[in-house]
């Protein structure tokens, strides 16, 4: 059992690597950054304490908010996708992204006090 | 006998409604002393000196210098004006031996004003003029003027002074008509609250309406159509107002007071005890006066006691018993009938003239007695009674000699009675109280001494059940016996022994303080909400570095990617969207610091717009470059494929 779910994981990460293009790839490691600072982020408010609740709220919605923009972003640039998105080229989805994201950086910053 | 009347004000409170009407309000001497001042004001005109004249005549009272009188009105009468002439008939007739000449013009004049055409008021000055200087009239010409006048201005002055006209007209006239306007005008009062009956005009108009009814009524010799109830109401509107604002309100009120005391039908009867309604053997008789509303004694009256009771036991002391005159004060001796103290309802009639209007009359009186106190008692009787009670017997005023020692064991006792010092009734006072007073520490204490059965009084202290009270304080008190009540003419408060109280296991401090009620209480100290507890600061920067770590993570896997800025294009948009992001992103860290919503949106919406414009820019370009990189790779691809 464990043998088939090594050589699975095995195979994904092969085909990942060889398969998929750098500008995805980049995006991929964003979105571990951004999940990596969440779990963090709720490590520290499980441990410690949720003091500053609305900080720590803020914290957290801004890391999930980033991961589904930046998610949205990679499944509109994917070239794979082209025929789903044919009004949206990548310029335009990486122009929605930085808007996205002002709007949800002033939402953050005002809620974190 | 004038200032009797006086002490009627202070009897307002005893003279209680019952099934028939008693007056509530009316004139003490004193009032009628100032109406009389009022009316005696130096006249100014002949208008002020008719109301004085005339109005001080209603209450018995002359004029001193009528020549003088007489003489001013002769030379402010103005023949031609019938208000004039009015004014100066009408004092006259007052005054003894003054005469207005008369003259055809006049006369002619006051004939003319009888008409339709002419005002009530103008009717009845004519008339009533005419009437004074006995000149002759035509009685039906008036009597259809003023029904004409009537049914014109149906208000209530001009029907009152239509009354007053009908008056003074001859009785062969048919004056029916007129008369019915007296029981129409009696329904247009106003009943507040079942004690004031007056009209909305006010009191002139309904004291000038008690004038004109009774005296068209002795005009015509027929009973005026007012209920009893409906007079006494009436007396009590009139007479409410003790000082008058104005010379006709005065006027008014003196006619209306003079009509109900002269008029042959109804005379209101007003009844007040001289002082208090008390008696005792000091003072037994009861007084009363009896007036009618000018303050004036009854002296036909003859007043009568129908029923007296004990208002406790309902039973009857006296029936049809005579009050006796003596200067002018009906007097009975109550005491002769030898009454228990307390209280008795007297129901009293006043008879003699069947004009007598609430002749009838609740008054309560009260009987006071001394009170003795007889074979006080005083003992110390021990708890399991193995020995036999110590009595010593106290009289009044004195006190015992020896104290009276009780502890724990012992019980301190106290019988006495309390009888009637004249007839040696036993009695039971609303107050007997015994206070035991430490003359140290000031404290007292009251215990109320109860009657038993036989109205014999006992009083027991046990040391131990009541220690509370005493607060466990051992030493001599003092103990007073203090017996009081309404009907008592001798409160008494009698220092009768010392006791000396012993109390076991004494925990009260050794002085008392007075009840601190008034002191400063200790000052509150506001607690402002706790901050929260925070962690330590070596774990919030602990964790700080855990969260930022991965951002290190991210340069490094973006390096091993291969991301460069290979790209970068040193076009002004490129270069100002890059600068207007990180202004952007540098405007969201002051927002965090410094500035509010508003500010930051201002902000926001300048460099917004440039980033965007810049962004969009570049981001065309980089669209062409991608698309023109894709064609030629197509292209390539098509090349080598053939």
């Amino acid at each position: 059992m464990s043998n088939s779910v090594f050589s699975v994981i095995s195979r994904f990460v092969e085909e990942y690597r060889s398969s998929t293009p750098n500008k995805l790839k980049m995006i991929d490691a964003y979105l571990l950054y951004i999940l990596l600072t969440g779990v963090f982020q709720f490590l520290y408010c499980v441990l410690v304490g949720t003091f500053p609740f609305n900080s720590f709220l803020s914290g957290f919605i801004s890391c999930v908010g980033s991961f589904i923009l930046a998610v949205c972003l990679r499944i509109q640039i994917n070239p794979q996708n082209k025929r789903d998105f044919l009004t949206v080229s990548p310029e335009r989805a990486f122009a929605d992204f930085l808007f996205a994201h002002t709007i949800l950086h002033l939402v953050i910053v005002n809620f974190v006090g | 006998m004038a200032h009797l009347c006086l002490f009627s004000l202070l009897a307002l409170s005893l003279v209680l409604k019952t099934q028939a009407l008693t007056p509530t309000h009316h004139l003490t001497t004193t009032d009628v002393a100032r109406l009389q001042a009022v009316l005696s004001q130096p006249f100014t005109d002949l208008k002020s000196a008719y109301y004085s004249v005339v109005g001080l005549s209603k209450l018995g009272i002359f004029v001193a210098d009528a020549d003088e009188t007489c003489r001013f009105i002769k030379s402010n009468l103005d023949p031609s004006s019938v208000e004039s002439l009015f004014y100066a008939a009408e004092a006259s007739q007052a005054l003894p031996g003054c005469e207005i000449p008369v003259s055809n013009d006049t006369r002619d004049l006051l004939l003319a004003t009888v008409s339709e055409d002419s005002t009530a008021s103008q009717i009845h000055q004519s008339v009533s003029t005419l009437s004074s200087l006995g000149l002759p009239l035509a009685s039906q010409e008036v009597v259809s003027a003023l029904k004409a006048r009537i049914s014109k201005e149906d208000n209530v002055l001009t029907i009152i002074l239509a009354l007053q006209t009908a008056s003074r007209l001859s009785q062969q006239a048919e004056l029916g008509d007129i008369l019915e306007e007296i029981e129409d005008l009696a329904a247009r009062l106003d009943d507040l609250g079942g004690v004031y009956l007056q009209f909305e005009e006010g009191l002139e108009a309904t004291a000038l309406f008690v004038s004109a009814a009774y005296a068209l009524s002795d005009h015509v010799d027929m009973e005026p159509p007012l209920k009893e109830d409906q007079v006494i109401q009436l007396v009590n509107s009139i007479f409410s107002k003790k000082s008058w604002d104005s010379l006709s309100e005065a006027f008014s009120v003196a006619s209306a007071a003079e009509s109900l005391s002269n008029n042959r039908f109804h005379v209101p009867v007003i009844v007040s005890a001289q002082g208090p309604a008390a008696i005792s053997h000091s003072q037994p008789f009861l007084r009363l006066q009896v007036t009618d509303v000018l303050c004036q004694p009854l002296s036909s009256a003859s007043v009568l006691v129908e029923s007296a009771s004990a208002t406790s036991s309902k039973s009857a002391i006296l029936s049809q018993a005579p009050f006796t005159l003596r200067d002018g004060i009906f007097e009975l001796n109550f005491m002769s009938s030898k009454p228990a103290s307390g209280y008795y309802q007297f129901s009293i009639a006043i008879a003699g003239d069947s004009r007598f209007v609430a002749n009838h009359v609740e008054l309560k009186v009260k009987v006071s007695t001394r009170v003795s106190i007889n074979n006080m008692d005083l003992s110390v009787v021990d708890k399991d009674q193995s020995i036999g009670p110590k009595t010593t017997r106290v009289e009044y005023p004195t006190k015992a000699k020896a104290s009276f020692m009780a502890d724990s064991h012992q019980n301190f006792a106290m019988t006495f009675q309390l009888v009637d010092e004249t007839t040696g009734v036993e009695l039971t006072p609303h107050q007997t109280f015994v206070r035991l007073h430490n003359q140290k520490t000031g404290q007292e204490v009251v215990f109320v001494a109860e009657p038993d059965s036989k109205n014999l009084y006992k009083f027991e202290l046990d040391t131990t059940e009541r220690k509370t009270e005493f607060d466990s304080i051992s030493g001599t008190y003092a103990l007073y016996l203090m017996v009081g009540d309404a009907t008592l003419e001798n409160p008494i408060l009698w220092n009768v022994a010392d006791v000396v109280l012993k109390f076991l296991d004494e925990e009260a401090p050794s002085t008392i303080q007075a009840k601190t009620l008034y002191t400063p209480k200790p000052e509150i100290q506001h607690l402002f909400r706790e901050p929260e507890k925070k962690p330590p600061t070596v774990v919030s920067n602990a964790f700080t570095a855990l969260v930022l770590s991965p951002f290190l993570l991210l340069l490094i896997l973006w390096f091993k990617l291969g991301a460069n800025i290979s790209n970068f294009t040193l076009s002004p948009s490129t270069i100002l969207f890059h600068i207007g992001h990180a202004a952007m992103l540098g405007l969201m860290y002051v927002y965090w610091t410094h500035l509010n919503m508003f500010q930051t949106l201002k902000y926001l919406a300048i460099i917004g717009s440039l980033t965007f414009l810049a962004g969009n820019r570049m981001l065309a370009q980089k669209a062409v470059k991608r698309i023109a990189a894709e064609q030629s790779s197509r292209l390539a691809k098509y090349r080598s494929l053939r």
